[in-house]
């Protein structure tokens, strides 16, 4: 196999663990938080309903978390393994927040073990709920952690370069580089609004296969209400780094934008496609790339004119930003209706087809968590670190990454499909009416 | 001021998001029984 | 004590934790496919239940932590083992997934898929065989540089008795370790039967430890002079191992108190693994890499290793009390309590 082939596996592979894993990543960052959220509305309102709510999220997460964990195992190792030659230049200068999130992650392990195995062992349930926090906040910081290492492959920084040799170090500008903040605070608020809206979506499928306990109804409106505060969060850290783009990597917001051309009063393009290089059928919004590059309606856009041939990302990344937008927004919006919907009490938001919409939510949310992704990854194109190294001269030499990508599809399907049996057969064989009837029926033996 | 929004204002939008969605999770007053 | 050498024992040390708890937990795996095959699944069912599913992430954070760490202190690691590794380093990884996936699926999936099972256990088998092919890299004579890229040549790694002999070690330590920590588990569980099963395959997995242990320190007189020559200069280290031993199994066949029989055992392994890696200094690669040419800069060692004592004061407080829940908690070990989520 020669070293194009064995660039193209790698990159393959790493699409394709990357895009698998971030799937449990996500609700691994976020689920915690909401099961945080509802132990504590539970414990604050005396309300059984809400604790039971935390305490089968909490069982649903298991599997979730245990995904995560594996793939996120065969992400960390692929890095050494497909990439070598980066690692090798990343080791010298990003390793600590990569072993800084080792510890993140050990530190949750620990005390999820500890939190699920003590369900009902204290008297007073907010001891249970403390020993939450730290799985919480570990989920929340291995997040943070490696996104600080993807951060800095947009935005190396925290060192120089002699005569091809890395000198001047320093460990901590590297972690605080200028993708940093926009990055961590977009990936770990839209972890949380996407773990919302997948568990809205299953108290909405709930409600719609006939059950029409409360508990769903409680659930369904926490969820939907958690999640428009996080989406509209994500809505606002999304513009903050369409001005870091604009600042720091130009060249990607333009791409993404298909801004062609460097001028001022530059509209956003929305959707359209491309054709022989002109854009047909979009959606202009005058002065609107302006205004989300440097909060100024007649600013300056750098456009793709700018750039080397060879250093400008593939312009089918617009099409991801469109995605992303367009879900994140209709999220939005989606939720903000229901919101107003329960609270004035219109019947629209009871009805099927209503609820039939909120269950779409969940794998739409995921599907743009995927693409923001695939465009970020692909938006940093040619590098693999930004300036400094191309993704072709990063990959191994080794010839047997084709049989390795063959293997882990293989790892992903029954990992993908085993998760969903499980989940959906967990779930099933104990409804939650079910067990509301038994913890009632065994309460006065419950307590000693 | 660009500098203000992409270095710092991200991590105050989403601690005040955290903030904001523990204290909407609590009124829930729509949704409960009479 | 130069930076390169607390790095490498910091890692050395995780290496070394994992080899333990993971042995623990492999083994059981085997154990429990095992006596599925002979129809006496219930006995091991329940320790596995009660102690490995709350720890199994735990444990595997304790690999994860050793490459990154790896790659933290020594970068050029990742350009001689990432590039030759692919495939150990791949199969472990889903035999990994494999063994993560039983815990999370069968904690609350229909009891006892039995196919699922017998993977389980050998999965366990085959993990610390792939792991251990790197410990048999680093003793040089399998990786060659074809145009300034590192190659592994497999056919010699294949055919030398050294890979055989420390494969054959890997799994009868996994065996032998687990085993004995079983042993003093299911007596604390209060478990008769299981205790005397468990301290049978002990004793059967003794012997066959120590003589492959033997036997490596012979393949490596031919195959690596110079590792052997520092390991005969610290004779006494394995001699005091080879005692601790001696100590574990005459205390599994008196029946006598096997909590202290398993603490001799991690004695043992603890003082041969560290005999063997400070012979195995300064070298991470024969003949191409040691700890001095591949130690990161000194502002990220630095950085490193005061983020690994803060990391440290966090953990070793929540370990304690984990163990102290699933370990030293006699009626959560005896399954008088089930708070389980």
């Amino acid at each position: 196999m020669g070293n194009e082939e064995a660039v193209f596996y790698s990159r393959v592979l790493t699409e394709l663990t990357l895009s698998f894993h971030i799937i449990y990543a996500t609700i691994g960052v976020g689920v915690p938080l909401m099961i945080m959220i509802a132990q504590w509305v539970g414990i604050r309102k005396n309300d059984e309903h809400y604790i039971l709510l935390a305490r089968r999220w909490a069982r649903g997460f298991v599997i979730t978390v245990a995904v995560g964990v594996v793939t996120g195992t065969a992400i960390g190792m692929q890095l050494s393994l497909l990439w070598p030659n980066f690692m090798e230049l990343a080791g010298n200068v990003i390793a600590l927040p990569l072993f800084l999130e080792t510890f993140a992650f050990f530190f949750e392990a620990i005390f999820l073990g500890i939190y699920l195995y003590t369900w009902d062992r204290f008297e007073n349930q907010k001891k249970h709920l403390l020993l939450l926090i730290p799985v919480a906040i570990g989920a929340s910081a291995s997040a943070v952690f490696i996104t600080i290492v993807n951060a800095f492959m947009n935005a190396p920084q925290g060192f120089d370069v002699l005569n091809g040799e890395l000198v001047n170090i320093n460990p901590l500008l590297a972690m605080f580089n200028p993708a940093m903040p926009t990055k961590v605070a977009h990936v770990v608020v839209t972890a949380y609004m996407t773990a919302a809206f997948v568990l809205a979506a299953i108290a909405a499928f709930r409600l719609l296969k006939g059950s029409n306990h409360i508990y769903h109804k409680k659930a369904l409106f926490l969820t939907m209400k958690v999640g428009l505060v996080f989406s509209i969060a994500a809505a606002i850290i999304g513009d903050f780094s369409g001005k870091y783009l604009a600042e720091y990597q130009p060249e990607k917001l333009a791409a993404a934008e298909w801004h062609f051309e460097t001028e001022e009063n530059a509209p956003l393009i929305l959707y359209g496609v491309l054709d022989n290089g002109e854009v047909k059928y979009a959606i202009k919004i005058p002065f609107a790339l302006s205004i989300l590059a440097h909060f100024n309606p007649t600013a300056e856009v750098i456009g793709l004119d700018q750039f080397p041939e060879d250093e400008i990302p593939p312009l089918y990344i617009h099409y991801l930003f469109d995605i992303m937008v367009t879900i994140g927004v209709w999220m939005t919006l989606l939720s903000l209706v229901y919101w107003l919907g329960v609270q004035m009490r219109w019947k629209m938001v009871q009805s099927k087809l209503f609820r039939w919409l909120i269950v779409l939510g969940g794998p739409l949310s995921i599907l743009a968590i995927e693409a923001g992704w695939w465009l970020a990854e692909v938006g940093r194109q040619p590098w693999i670190l930004r300036g400094l190294m191309r993704v072709e001269d990063a990959a191994t030499t080794s010839g047997h990454v084709d049989t390795m990508l063959i293997l882990f599809s293989g790892l992903y399907l029954v990992l993908g499909v085993g998760s969903i049996v499980v989940l959906t057969r967990m779930f099933r064989r104990n409804p939650v009416e079910q067990e509301l009837e038994d913890r009632h029926a065994t309460k006065g033996a419950d307590i000693s | 001021m660009t500098d203000f929004l992409i270095f710092y204002a991200p991590f105050i939008v989403l601690i005040a998001a955290i903030v904001v969605a523990f204290w909407a999770a609590l009124r829930d007053g729509a949704v409960r029984e009479k | 004590m130069t930076l390169e050498i607390i790095g490498v024992t910091v890692l050395w040390t995780f290496l070394f934790g994992y080899l333990i708890v993971a042995s623990i937990d492999f083994g059981a795996g085997f154990f429990n496919a095992y006596s599925l095959l002979t129809g006496r699944q219930h006995i091991l069912t329940n320790v596995i239940q009660r102690y490995l599913s709350p720890v199994w992430e735990v444990t595997n954070v304790f690999l994860v932590f050793f490459f990154v760490g790896i790659i933290g202190f020594f970068p050029k690691t990742a350009f001689y083992y990432g590039t030759t590794l692919l495939v150990p380093a791949s199969i472990a990884i889903i035999l990994l997934a494999i063994r993560g996936s039983y815990y999370a699926f069968e904690t609350y999936g229909s009891r006892g898929h039995k196919g699922y099972s017998f993977m389980y256990g050998l999965a366990g088998l085959f993990i610390p065989a792939a792991l251990s092919i790197v410990l048999t890299i680093s003793e040089g004579g399998f990786i060659e540089m074809v145009d300034g890229s590192p190659s592994l040549d497999y056919y010699a790694l294949f055919t030398s008795p050294l890979t055989w002999a420390i494969v054959v070690l890997s799994l009868s330590a996994v065996l032998y370790i687990s085993a004995v920590f079983l042993t003093w588990y299911a007596n604390r569980a209060g478990d008769l039967e299981a205790t005397n099963l468990m301290r049978k395959y002990a004793l059967i997995w003794a012997l066959p430890t120590i003589i492959t242990a033997a036997g490596i320190m012979v393949e490596l007189r031919t195959h690596n002079q110079a590792h052997y020559n520092n390991m005969m200069d610290i004779w006494w280290a394995f001699g005091l191992s080879f005692l601790l031993y001696l100590g574990t199994v005459w205390l599994l066949v008196k029946r006598r108190s096997y909590g202290l029989s398993f603490g001799l055992l991690v004695g043992q392994f603890f003082v041969a693994f560290f005999a063997y890696g400070f012979a195995h200094r300064p070298y991470l690669l024969y003949p191409y890499l040691t700890i001095y040419d591949s130690f990161t800069n000194e502002a990220m060692a630095i950085a490193l290793i005061i983020a690994f004592i803060a990391g440290l004061a966090l953990l070793i407080p929540s370990l304690y009390l984990l163990l102290r829940l699933f370990l030293f908690n006699k009626d959560y070990v005896r399954g008088k309590k089930d708070n389980h989520a």
